[in-house]
């Protein structure tokens, strides 16, 4: 199995990276006109790894049939779903891969400008890309005349500031834009009104740092790896109760259960197997019995779920599933931007129900109202946000509902006290 | 200690002056340069007091307002007089499973530090924060810019007593 | 053409439209909070739900564009139960206050819990709070209430450009708040609280005083504070205006209003209001008959015109009285006392510039469509801050701007700050010479259009200054007027807005040359900055020394037999005397002076010599509702009514004829018995046995359509609801052609001292129009004192804090005011404003006549800044 993202030693030096065929993928792309690098793109069947698995080589054709300039591209490194930190790990291991691939959907997009909207709580990462951007200008991979194409391109990291909804791409354009960083009304898409009205393309960490290999190796080469529908290796962040945890570069398609089992060691202390989140906290929760799922962006669905970032959290026997959904809910009504009723009030509320059953408050008819309050968000917010908390929910009862009631009539199985837990949200 | 007086008519030193130039150059539309000139003002002014706002907007030529509003939609800058160490507590789920919410027991029992709240003696700030992308390590946790891992109690207070 | 289908119903759409407003269009209703038509779409409340077919999600309709073959259906089961869940969600955090809140009749909220069925309260945790904020006097905010629709916020910002109120906080913290919280610090418009779909922010000024539904009747009428003539709907209870609104979609306004016409009604029911005429007897003024009175002013005029000939008596029209009382009144004094001394505040630079630009390109130069002025390429403000002063013309400028036209401005306009795209910041009262520079540089780059071959010709013989020569007059580099020319090159069309400073000024007739050659080469409109709500009434009715109704010149024969036959008497065929020279002739040849709605003695420069004119008559009548400072002066004081009390008709700044409707009737049962100005002015003219049969203003109306061929054929029937453009309908009437010589005037440049040496400006502040303000509370709330405005440099300079107290005083006279900062004001200006009674700012300054059209030109000399010892 080739490893193609993130390196078995960290590469941080300029010099390091060139040396294991860094930027050759950019040299490549150079030699084509961007149309080709575009068609390439889309050829190798690339989806993008933020979370909706779009294809990125469509959505380059979008933004590239727009009449407008400038163009914009920028990288979302926002990474703000609990249970995922890839994008961390390749920004600290493999810096540069970052910047070629930017490199190379500039010169395919005919882009002079990057951001990468890096999340706050990365204030290290941030030094280790920086630092990188600077190397890279120096070698003249970035700035005026990249390897004497004549091409140009500036990459600017900008700093989040601490909202989860600025991950979702309009709501990053407008926080980049400096404004309160609330998700657009669609259409027009960014590819042909992104940043300052102009033609903008947002892709993921994971996402750019595909296109070296792809340019290098080519779009044949690149579907050879993965699943039919989802080509390519991709990256897991695996947490909770396992051996152990980490992220790991596995091919599209691998069962949830090699993750776990095979790669990240099993569950910890040889305890058994609960359940699991497989795309970070906004995905609905998997049974045991549902761990031979291919993780994909299309299998996943099918199972039940959303393959979404690949953050991978394992649940010991020993894990209430209230306390967890609980917990899921409160960073979902903290992190609703407000813009619309269901996700703005029904965040809250469901948090509330949820905290009642925590502190045995629970009585007869919450499930019903849990389920009734889901089903009224789900399918009628503005963004994806609150549908996710909806979803969460209903995840959590379809397959937990007993535990649910446990709650209601005898209190917590796992004995946890009772006692109101002081809760974090709001924090301002 | 400065007066109130002085704090009220504080504006940017020459050295933020500079970096703010800088980053200006960054973006096409100044309004772009708002949410780094927060960061700055946050550390000129010890934290966004309507003051620091106000630097901020005359700077950028903006509406006080409208950078009023646009800090207060994210939860990372400083909106209150905060501790002087910022303590970001990870409780989010991954954390959570491996035993988060016990720390946040020793935070309040040995610190007197409560979710939002500043230590009596000023040192620290909590925040229980949303996930900070370091679930394989967790309990995790930010103070200021350094990241702590794999906390237990013992470690915590390790930790902890490593910032004045 | 779009065609769909909504609720079985088959619709044709002729342009792009929302699915809500194909809807709307067609009768059906789909409900909505967050959406409004004045703002730009949100798709945040999720209340306007829709089903689709072949789109599985629903949809708001308020933002989904109707595209050709949809489906829609607006109130299916699916639908019903979304916004019924919308509903619930609102009502969690929302509290149930309704049996105590103002809003409750009116409240969309609870017309919508109504229609869809109360939700039973299924959610039992506390709700949200946050206390009620009644920091200011005006705004009361009760955020438990909000809905986060952010209407009100989308109005501030874009709509109205104050950016007073913005969204603090995210998720279901959030709340809408002003900067510091608690008190506003904005324009006071007063549209966040018109577009609060629930009674989250309200008016203070009639709280819990009444419920929506216990109004005694609401009334559609005329703004009557100034030029722009906005719609406004008066709720009346108990003979008290308890509210004004504006109404969405109608009026010149279109459903904005500004603070004065939201906040500033309180002067109709001031206690301090005259209620009895009233004759000076042994020098005091005391209560009279009405009989006596009339009897008195009659007899009183005549004896003088007897004695010196209709020439000794002098009139000064109201600019806030009706077209209808302003023509009858300059017929009292035409007819009646033989006299063409006649004018008004036009003559304070509107009327030139009026003039001027209809001798070149014909009557109606200035009579374009408020609403037009967005649509133009580019917007050029030239010596005037339209959001002070015609605040809702300014509303326009902002609008132009949001939709990404050029807006340039010359000179100083403070409001619009954040909205140019070029300024050229002259000095003040260089504008004019800016414009010079301006004009030589669009020369250079643009090809006159070859319309007016006459007017080229003249174009093309000015002397323009050197732009050296323009910088060290006016501070505007050569740079700036390049790039201003060039970011103009393009426009095909535009508008230009000018204040009266313009006309009010040594070099008017250059500067208003300049102005319409600019103009010419840039196919622009012309708007006039008019500061009271009758000004152009004023013109049109004849209110001037030299026209007769219908601004026709009294020195023409045939125009005047028009008259003289329908009146009944010989007209004098010579122009009387202008506004400045009645005063400056009193006790000379002029004996006798008859004011209207109008208080010369303190809202004219040159104060000293005006109330020592007034002294110097021998007699005063003075019609008004305020005991002013003309009206203590006089020997007849008539009270009058006030603009909610009468009938009549204005004409705004776009010659759009408005009728007033009465709202307040102010003699029910007779106990205090009050005449419309016209009615008093008949009862005088009946007496001197002028022909005035008039029951009614509208049988004015009906003389004057009679008589003015500008009015030919009006009549009250014609004025539909928001009034027309008697005779332009929309179009000015282009007959132009007597192109004036332009003078030259090369400036010279000032001396250094000269340049840095302070200068006061006379401010207009948004709040106040000066005598009327004064008896408006929650005005005087806004801005409670005098105040000298300027810029933290200037103060400096002259080494005065904010807020500290200082005497200016020049050779006209010496006033304290207090020191208010204020950014981005000019450096050396200091801006002070005629509002207050003690420190009116005209008190200082002196004038000097403009020798063509008699314009008197502010002028101070001497002045001296002092710091107030003790009052720090
Ligand atoms: C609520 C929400 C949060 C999101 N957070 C992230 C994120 O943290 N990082 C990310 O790359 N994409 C995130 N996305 C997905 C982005 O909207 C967008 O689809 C992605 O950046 C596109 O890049 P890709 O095509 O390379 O995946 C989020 C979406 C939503 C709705
Ligand atoms: S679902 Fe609505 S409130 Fe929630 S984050 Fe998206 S837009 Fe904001
Ligand atoms: S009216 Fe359409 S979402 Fe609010």
């Amino acid at each position: 199995m080739t490893r193609y993202l993130i390196p078995d030693a960290c590469i941080r030096d300029i010099g390091e990276y060139e040396k294991t065929g860094g930027y050759q993928g950019l040299e490549k792309a150079l030699s084509m006109e961007p149309g080709q690098v575009v068609e390439e793109v889309k050829k190798s069947g690339l989806r993008g790894r933020g979370g909706a698995g779009f294809p990125t080589g469509m959505k380059w054709m979008f933004a590239a049939g727009d009449p407008k300039f400038p163009k914009y591209i920028v990288c979302n490194a926002d990474e703000g779903e609990p249970g995922t930190f890839k994008d961390k790990a390749l920004l600290k291991n493999n810096p540069h891969i970052l910047i070629e691939g930017m490199a190379i959907a500039a010169h395919a997009l005919k882009a002079e400008t990057g951001y990468v909207y890096l999340r706050a709580e990365y204030p290290k990462e941030k030094e280790i890309l920086e630092a990188a951007l600077a190397q890279a200008h120096e070698k003249g991979f970035l700035g005026e005349n990249i390897m004497g194409s004549g091409a140009r391109l500036d990459i600017q990291v900008h700093r989040g500031a601490g909202a989860y909804i600025c991950g979702e791409e309009t709501a990053l354009i407008d926080s980049l834009e400096g404004k309160r960083g609330q998700p657009r009304l669609k259409p027009p898409f960014p590819v042909n009104a992104g940043l300052w009205g102009k033609p903008t393309v947002v892709n993921n960490v994971e996402t750019f740092a595909n296109l070296p290999f792809i340019m290098r190796a080519g779009a044949q080469e690149y579907m050879k790896i993965g699943a039919p529908d989802c080509p390519g290796n991709k990256l897991f962040s695996v947490s909770g109760h396992v051996e152990k945890p980490g992220v790991y570069e596995l091919p599209m398609g691998i069962t949830l259960k090699d993750i776990i089992y095979d790669h990240a060691g099993g569950i910890k202390n040889g305890k058994a197997l609960k359940a699991v989140i497989p795309g970070g906290v906004s995905a609905p929760v998997l049974p045991p019995d549902k761990i031979d799922c291919p993780m994909d962006f299309v299998s996943v669905q099918k199972w039940g779920s959303m393959l979404g970032s690949g953050g991978v959290i394992v649940f010991d026997e020993d894990t209430c599933m209230v306390q967890v959904a609980h917990r899921a809910l409160q960073f979902f009504e903290h992190e609703s931007c407000g813009k619309c009723t269901p996700c703005r009030e029904g965040t809250g509320w469901l948090r509330a129900i949820l905290e009642r059953l925590e502190t045995r408050q629970g009585r007869e008819g919450d499930i019903r109202l849990l389920e009734d309050v889901s089903r009224n968000i789900a399918g009628n917010t503005f963004c994806p946000l609150g549908d996710g908390a909806a979803m969460v929910v209903l995840g959590f009862l379809k397959h937990f509902k007993e535990e649910f009631s446990e709650h209601i009539e005898n209190g917590c199985p796992y004995g946890r006290t009772g006692k109101r837990p002081d809760r974090p949200a709001p924090v301002q | 200690m400065k007066s109130e007086k002085s704090q009220r008519e504080k504006t940017f030193s020459p050295g933020a002056l500079t970096r703010l130039e800088e980053i200006k150059k960054k973006y096409p539309d100044k309004r772009a340069a708002l949410m780094p000139a927060l960061y700055i003002a946050q550390d000129e002014f010890g934290w966004l007091r309507p003051e620091a706002l106000k630097a901020v907007a005359q700077y950028l030529e903006l509406p006080e307002m409208t950078v009023r509003s646009t800090a207060t939609f994210y939860s990372i800058y400083k909106h209150e007089q905060a501790g002087r160490n910022m303590v970001r507590l990870c409780t989010n789920v991954s954390c959570m499973v491996l035993g988060a919410s016990t720390l946040k027991g020793t935070l309040k029992t040995l610190y007197g530090l409560a979710p939002g709240g500043t230590s009596p003696d000023g040192r620290f700030q909590l925040e229980i924060g949303e996930c900070i992308g370091a679930c394989d390590r967790g309990p995790a946790m930010l103070v200021n810019d350094d990241l702590h891992t794999e906390l237990d109690t013992k470690k915590l207070i390790q930790v902890l007593e490593s910032y004045k | 053409m779009i065609n769909i289908s909504i609720n079985g119903k088959k619709i044709g759409l002729e342009g792009p439209a929302t699915v809500l407003e194909a809807a709307r269009r067609h009768g059906i209703d789909i409900p909505t909070l967050c959406n409004h038509p004045a703002l730009e779409l949100w798709g945040g409340c999720r209340m306007c739900v829709v089903e689709i077919e072949k789109m599985p999600r629903l949809q708001t309709s308020c933002t989904v564009m109707a595209a050709d073959g949809m489906t829609v259906y607006t109130e299916t089961p699916r639908v019903v139960a979304a916004r019924k869940s919308v509903l619930e969600f609102l009502l969690i955090n929302h509290p149930l206050q309704c049996p105590t809140c103002d809003k409750a009749g009116v409240c969309k909220l609870q017309d919508l819990t109504v229609k869809y069925g109360a939700v039973a309260g299924r959610f039992e945790e506390g709700k949200r709070t946050f206390p009620e904020s009644v920091d200011d006097p005006l705004i009361v905010r009760n955020m438990e209430r909000c809905i986060m629709c952010t209407r009100c916020v989308r109005m501030c910002d874009n709509v109205q450009g104050a950016f007073a109120i913005g969204v603090v906080n995210k998720g279901t913290r959030s709340h809408v708040e002003p900067f510091s919280g608690g008190r506003y610090n904005c324009e006071y418009c007063g549209n966040c609280l018109n577009v609060c779909p629930v009674g989250a922010i309200m008016s203070r000024l009639h709280r819990y005083t009444y419920r929506p539904w216990q109004m005694d009747k609401t009334v559609k009428t005329i703004c009557s504070f100034c030029g722009v003539g906005c719609t406004q709907l008066l709720e009346v209870r108990s003979g008290a205006i308890q509210k004004v609104s504006p109404v969405f979609g109608e009026g010149v306004n279109k459903g904005l209003l500004c603070g004065r016409g939201i906040f500033g009604y309180g002067y109709v029911g001031s206690p301090e209001r005259l209620k009895t005429p009233l004759i000076r007897k042994n020098g005091v003024l005391e209560p009279a008959e009405w009989d006596e009175a009339l009897a008195l002013a009659e007899r009183k005029m005549l004896e003088i015109k007897n004695l010196h000939g209709g020439r000794a008596i002098a009139g000064v029209a109201g600019g806030r009285c009706t077209n209808e009382e302003n023509y009858v009144f300059q017929k009292l004094l035409r007819a009646g006392f033989g006299s063409n001394n006649i004018d008004s505040v036009a003559r304070l630079g509107l009327m030139h510039a009026q003039n001027l630009l209809e001798d070149i390109f014909g009557q109606g130069a200035a009579a374009n469509l408020i609403s037009g002025i967005p649509r133009s390429d580019a917007v050029i403000t030239v010596a005037c801050d339209p959001t002070q002063t015609n605040p809702v013309m300014g509303l326009q400028v902002r609008a132009a701007a949001r939709a990404g036209k050029k807006v340039l401005t010359v000179g100083h306009a403070h409001g619009l700050r954040r909205h140019r795209t070029h300024s050229l910041p002259a000095h003040i009262g260089t504008e004019g010479m800016a414009l010079a520079g301006l004009l030589s540089e669009l020369l250079k780059i643009k090809k006159l259009p070859g319309e007016n071959p006459e007017f080229e010709a003249a174009i093309k013989n000015f002397e323009l200054p050197r732009l050296e020569e323009v910088e060290t007059y006016t501070g505007v580099s050569a740079a700036m007027l390049s790039g201003a020319a060039s970011a103009l090159k393009d426009v095909s069309s535009s508008s230009i807005i000018a204040g009266r400073e313009l006309a009010a000024h040594r070099d008017a007739r250059r500067n208003l040359m300049l102005l319409a050659a600019i103009g010419y080469i840039l196919n622009s409109r012309f708007f006039l900055i008019s500061e009271h709500p009758n000004e152009q009434g004023l013109i049109d009715m004849g209110c001037a020394p030299d026209t007769l109704p219908g601004a026709r010149p009294i020195a023409l024969q045939t125009f005047r037999e028009r008259y003289e036959e329908a009146w009944g008497v010989k007209l004098d065929p010579e122009p009387g005397l202008s506004l400045m020279e009645m005063f400056e002739q009193a006790g000379d040849t002029v004996r006798a002076m008859y004011i209207m709605g109008e208080n010369p003695a303190f809202n004219l420069p040159g104060r000293k010599m005006v109330k020592s004119a007034l002294g110097k008559l021998d007699f005063l009548v003075v019609q008004d509702i305020f005991m002013s400072e003309t009206a203590a002066m006089a020997d007849v004081v008539f009270p009058s009514l006030a603009w909610s009390e009468k009938e009549g008709t204005y004409t705004n700044l776009e010659k759009r004829i408005q009728k007033l409707e009465k709202a307040i009737e102010k003699n029910p049962e007779k106990k205090v018995f009050l005449m419309e100005d016209w009615q008093i002015l008949m009862e005088i003219g009946k007496r001197a046995g002028l022909n005035m049969p008039y029951t009614a203003s509208s049988d004015i109306i009906d003389e004057l359509a009679r008589l003015s061929p500008l009015h030919a054929g009006l009549g009250y029937g014609d004025l539909a609801e928001t009034g027309m453009m008697w005779p332009y309908k929309g179009k000015p009437l282009r007959m132009g052609g007597r192109i004036p010589a332009l003078p030259v005037s090369r400036a010279e440049a000032p001396s250094k001292e000269q340049a840095l040496a302070p200068v006061l400006v006379l401010d207009k502040p948004l709040f106040h129009s000066g005598t009327l303000s004064r008896h408006a509370g929650p005005l005087l709330d806004i801005m409670a004192e005098a105040e000298a405005k300027l810029s933290p440099e200037t103060g400096s300079v002259l080494e005065v804090t904010d807020g500290a107290m200082i005497s200016i005083s020049t050779a006209e006279g010496e006033m304290a005011l207090k020191v208010k900062f204020e950014k981005g004001l000019p450096v050396g200006a200091i801006f002070a404003g005629n509002n207050f009674g003690e420190a009116g700012a005209l008190g200082l300054f002196g004038y000097e006549l403009e020798p063509e059209s008699k314009t008197p030109i502010l002028r101070f000399a001497n002045l001296e800044i002092k710091l107030e010892t003790g009052k720090l």
